[in-house]
Formats: structure tokens, C-alpha cells, sequence
């Protein structure tokens, strides 16, 4: 009777008596559970901010001619757009999920390194208030696009000095929740957990984790560089002081191919998490898994100048990238077909994540093959800045990360929040934006094969009833997502209760754990067989 | 207390990697 009081005392203890309530908890938090939810509430508002100014482009898109902006200003949209939906929405959004699950998954009580946790995370709301700030100073926000090329980069307002900080502290922050990933799934580990039994997600976050360690310091210098060309007095990529802009565009991309795998691996990992789950089956070729991972995280070092075949290079530089980009769909061809062998055959039921996670594969591999058309030297030179790419891209970000986001959140809020989301509205958020998703982005791959350029404010009258759809389809997206917010907002309210496993087929160590999961989980590590 | 030196073992070299990718990437851009 005492020992079980004993142990009653000290749990309740545990719970509520180590940390401050109120705004105070959140600010000195050092809980890994905690800081996640405070970094997926970060990404979802910088996502509602992004949206925003999505919402800005396709406006003034609706029709051709000047109707919304200064053309100047049209391009602080979009390249503000750029940057807070990659530095402020997908990225944090995938950190919050590493928080929340990682140690779970593993069978750790916390992170590595818990204080320089709430760290990583406090510096993301100053970085963000000094990158929207730049729009309400002299000359405007940066509008050299999220590539902040120089010498357009060199040349512009203080507008791009805020940029270019909040650019360091996000690459800071994301240098230190890379840090505390590798550190606690390497150390921590629950007992009998080898680096080949750990769920696909922590393996998908470990190399997307090494990716950042490598490629952000490489961002800081490039956009360090750029701050000493403006103020400083050097000539880095000042051609007229005997520097070179074009080694801009290299440094930038060996940072920004890999960044694009940053923000796609983890998605890749929650895909690997859910589908299983809902097909009721194990997943098909874990190890293979594994090494497609590796194999593309790898080969993102070497690919980088395809984004740059315009700007001149050797045919045998040509020829070299070519092939190396297109050697990329070799593992995401393996990744894609064990995920559709580990549904052959099984009891699939269709819930809300599942959705998203077999949208993701529908409409993520349509991206991929519009990036394999691109890798083609002779037509990325036709197709190079051309609203072709821009459907490319949000092809495999929109439907491929952000989509992998959702199927995140609904597969694992009932674990967060102790609620079942609505299945209901979980259903219409997916659909609707399955389908608005497709209305804006699908028709601007026919406006950059007729050659429609982006970043321009305005276009030539054929390219109008295409725009006009895109434009529809993006309010229509936009509004959805308010489906998202109101069934999350719900959920964390209230709703039916949680099981501890929810889903039949889950079967990592996070479902071993109430719902919602104590305070610190997993005091005494689980052996794993 | 082991755990936290492995800990930070690995923090250390993992941050020396990240200095030596941002201090190397612009000292070369300086030299060459």
C-alpha cells in the first residue's frame, strides 16, 4: 500500500509540480512533447502567413495586366512566400514531429540536450518577426527571390539584412535541433532497439539531420558573404572587384538541393509510418528502405548545378548532373514501390491519414516525373524559370511535404491530444484540397510549356483562362485549410476518446503509452525484443 | 553521467563539422 502510494506521489509529482503553468510553461519548457507542440503551432501559423501571401500572387495572377501591386512589390511576395513556407512552415513543422515522436519511438524519456531544445526553438519566433519586418522597412522586403541570388542580393535595401538574419538564426536553430536528433537517436535508444529496428521515421529524420549539419553552414556562409559584400567592403560575388555571382548560384545550391530532401525525407518517414498501419501489414523492404534513404541523401550532394544548366557549364558538366539528378528516382522508384507493395494485398481501411498518405504517393510521384523531365539538360534550358517548374515544385512540396504533414497530424493527435480528431471533417480536408491542390498547380505545367515565365506580375493574354483557373483553385486550397485548423482545434478541445492504439495496425513504441502520453515518457527505457 | 558525456561527445564533433562546413565554406571563397 505505501510502495504503491510511493510510486502514485512521485508520478504526480512528476507531472505537475517540475514545470510552471501558463505562458511561463512554454517559455521554460524543456519538454520534448512541449517544444514539438510549439514548433507545429509555429509552422502552422507561419504556413497561415505564407498562405497569405500565396493567396497576394494568385490575386494579382487572376487576370493579366497590373491589378493588386507595384510589380516590385509582387516580387516581395513571392520570394517572401518562398522563404517562409520552407525556413518557417515545412521545416519547423517536421522538427515539431521530430520532438514529438522521436523520443516515443525510441523509448528515450526526452532529447539529448532538453534546455538547448527550448533554445533551437525560442530563436524561431525573433527570426520570423525580423523576416516579416522587412516589408515595413525602407525599399521593401527581399524580392530577389527565396534564392536571394546576388548581385540582386548584393544591391538591395536593408530589407535584405533582415533577411539575411533571420536566415542565420534559422540556420542556427536548425544546426542545433539536428545536433540534439543525431545525438539522441544515436545514445538513446531503448535496449535492444539496433539502428536496423528503429521505425522508418527516426531513420528518415537521422539522415535529414546529418543533411542539415552538412548544408546549412553552408547557407550561413553564402548569405554571410553576401552581408561582408554589402557592408564590409569584399567582392565574394561582386564581378566588378574581380568576385564571381555565378559561384553565388553554386554555393547556394549545394546548400539548396540537399534543403529540398530535407524537406521532403521526413515526409517519406511519416508515409512509412502510416501506410503500414492502415494496410495492416509490416513495411515491404524495410531495409531497402533504409538505403533508398542513404542512397538519395547522397546523391543530393552531386546534383546540385541542374538548377543552374542556363547559366553555362561544360557539356560534360551537363552531361555529369544530368545523369546523377535523374539517378535520384532509382531509390525514390524503390521507396515508391514498396509502399504500394506493402498495401498489395493488405486490409486496407481508408481514415484520414491514409488518405493523405496514398494522396502523397499519387500526387508526390507526379512531381517526381516533372523533376525527371526537368533533370533533361536540352529541356530544362527551355523550361528553366517557367511556371513548369513552379508546378513541379509544389507538386512535391505541397502534395509531397505538406501533405505528409497532414498525414502526420491526424495519424498521431490522437496520441497527442488523448482526442480522436473528426473523421468527418478529416475527410472533407482531404478531398478538398486534393482537389483544389490539382485545380491550381496542375494547369500551370501547360502555362510554362507554352512558356508562361514566373515572378512576373503579368502575362500575355493567352496564358489567361489557365492563370484564371490556378487562381480559383488557390483561394479554394486556401480556404480548406480552415477545415485543418477547426479539426485540430477540435480535437484538442475535446472529442471521443483515445485509445492507447488507435490504430490496428500501428505498432511502434509510441502506442505503448497512454493517450495522451505523461509528461515524461519513458522514465524506464522498454526493452525492445 | 555516462550518457551525458556520450552525449556530448557526439554534440562536439557534430558542431566541429557544422563550424568547419560554415568557416571553410567562406575561407576558401577568400583565398581562392
Amino acid at each position: 500500500m505505501d510502495a504503491a502510494h510511493a510510486h502514485d506521489h512521485a508520478h504526480g509529482h512528476d507531472d505537475h509540480a517540475h514545470h510552471p503553468s501558463g505562458l511561463m510553461r512554454w517559455i521554460t519548457t524543456t519538454n520534448h512533447k512541449d517544444i514539438g507542440t510549439l514548433y507545429l503551432i509555429f509552422a502552422c501559423t507561419m504556413f497561415f502567413v505564407g498562405g497569405v501571401l500565396a493567396l497576394g500572387i494568385r490575386a494579382e495572377l487572376f487576370q493579366p495586366g497590373l491589378q493588386f501591386w507595384r510589380p516590385d512589390f509582387f516580387n516581395e511576395l513571392t520570394t517572401m512566400h518562398g522563404l517562409i513556407m520552407v525556413f518557417g512552415a515545412i521545416m519547423p513543422a517536421f522538427v515539431g514531429f521530430a520532438n514529438w515522436q522521436i523520443p516515443m519511438m525510441i523509448g528515450a524519456p526526452d532529447m539529448a540536450f532538453a534546455r538547448m531544445n527550448n533554445w533551437s526553438f525560442w530563436l524561431l519566433p525573433p527570426a520570423a518577426t525580423l523576416l516579416v519586418a522587412s516589408f515595413f522597412v525602407p525599399g521593401g522586403a527581399p524580392a530577389a527571390g527565396w534564392t536571394i541570388y546576388a548581385p540582386l542580393s548584393t544591391q538591395m535595401g536593408p530589407g535584405m539584412d533582415l533577411g539575411i538574419f533571420a536566415l542565420h538564426i534559422m540556420g542556427a536553430s536548425s544546426i542545433m535541433g539536428s545536433i540534439n536528433i543525431i545525438t539522441t537517436i544515436l545514445n538513446m535508444r531503448a535496449p535492444g532497439m539496433t539502428m536496423m529496428k528503429m521505425p522508418l521515421f527516426v531513420w528518415t529524420w537521422l539522415i535529414t539531420a546529418y543533411l542539415l549539419i552538412a548544408v546549412m553552414p553552408v547557407l550561413a556562409g553564402a548569405v554571410t558573404m553576401v552581408l561582408t559584400d554589402r557592408h564590409f567592403g569584399t567582392n565574394f560575388f561582386n564581378a566588378a572587384g574581380g568576385g564571381d555571382p555565378v559561384m553565388f548560384q553554386h554555393i547556394f545550391w549545394f546548400f539548396g538541393h540537399p534543403e529540398v530532401y530535407i524537406m521532403i525525407l521526413p515526409a517519406f518517414g511519416i508515409i512509412s509510418q502510416v501506410i503500414p498501419a492502415f494496410a495492416r501489414k509490416p513495411l515491404f523492404g524495410y531495409s531497402s528502405m533504409v538505403y533508398a534513404t542513404a542512397s538519395i541523401a547522397i546523391l543530393s550532394f552531386i546534383v546540385w548545378a541542374h538548377h543552374m544548366f542556363t547559366v553555362g557549364m561544360p557539356a560534360a558538366g551537363q552531361l555529369f548532373f544530368m545523369y546523377a539528378t535523374m539517378l535520384i528516382a532509382v531509390p525514390t522508384g524503390v521507396k515508391v514501390f514498396n509502399w504500394i507493395a506493402t498495401m498489395w494485398k493488405g486490409s486496407m481501411t481508408f481514415e484520414t491519414p491514409m488518405l493523405f498518405a496514398c494522396g502523397f504517393i499519387f500526387v508526390f510521384s507526379m512531381g517526381g516525373f516533372t523533376g525527371l523531365i526537368l533533370a533533361i539538360t536540352p529541356v530544362d534550358i527551355q523550361l528553366q524559370d517557367t511556371y513548369y517548374v513552379v508546378a513541379h515544385f509544389h507538386y512535391v512540396l505541397v502534395a509531397g511535404s505538406l501533405f505528409a504533414i497532414f498525414a502526420g497530424t491526424y495519424f498521431w493527435i490522437p496520441k497527442w491530444t488523448g482526442h480522436m480528431y473528426d473523421e468527418t471533417l478529416g475527410k472533407w480536408h482531404f478531398w478538398l484540397s486534393m482537389i483544389f491542390f490539382n485545380v491550381t498547380f496542375f494547369p500551370m505545367h501547360f502555362l510554362g510549356l507554352a512558356g508562361m515565365p514566373r515572378r512576373i506580375p503579368d502575362y500575355a493574354l493567352q496564358f489567361a483562362d489557365f492563370n484564371m483557373v490556378a487562381s480559383i483553385g488557390a483561394f479554394g486550397f486556401g480556404l480548406s485549410q480552415l477545415l485543418f485548423v477547426i479539426g485540430v482545434y477540435k480535437c484538442i478541445k475535446g472529442g471521443e476518446k483515445a485509445a492507447q492504439k488507435p490504430w490496428e495496425g500501428a505498432d511502434t513504441l509510441e502506442w505503448t503509452l497512454p493517450s495522451p502520453p505523461p509528461y515524461h515518457s519513458f522514465e524506464t527505457p522498454p526493452t525492445v525484443k | 553521467m555516462e550518457m551525458q558525456s556520450a552525449n556530448l561527445k557526439t554534440a562536439l564533433i557534430l558542431a566541429t563539422i557544422a563550424l568547419a562546413f560554415f568557416i571553410g565554406v567562406i575561407v576558401r571563397h577568400w583565398l581562392w
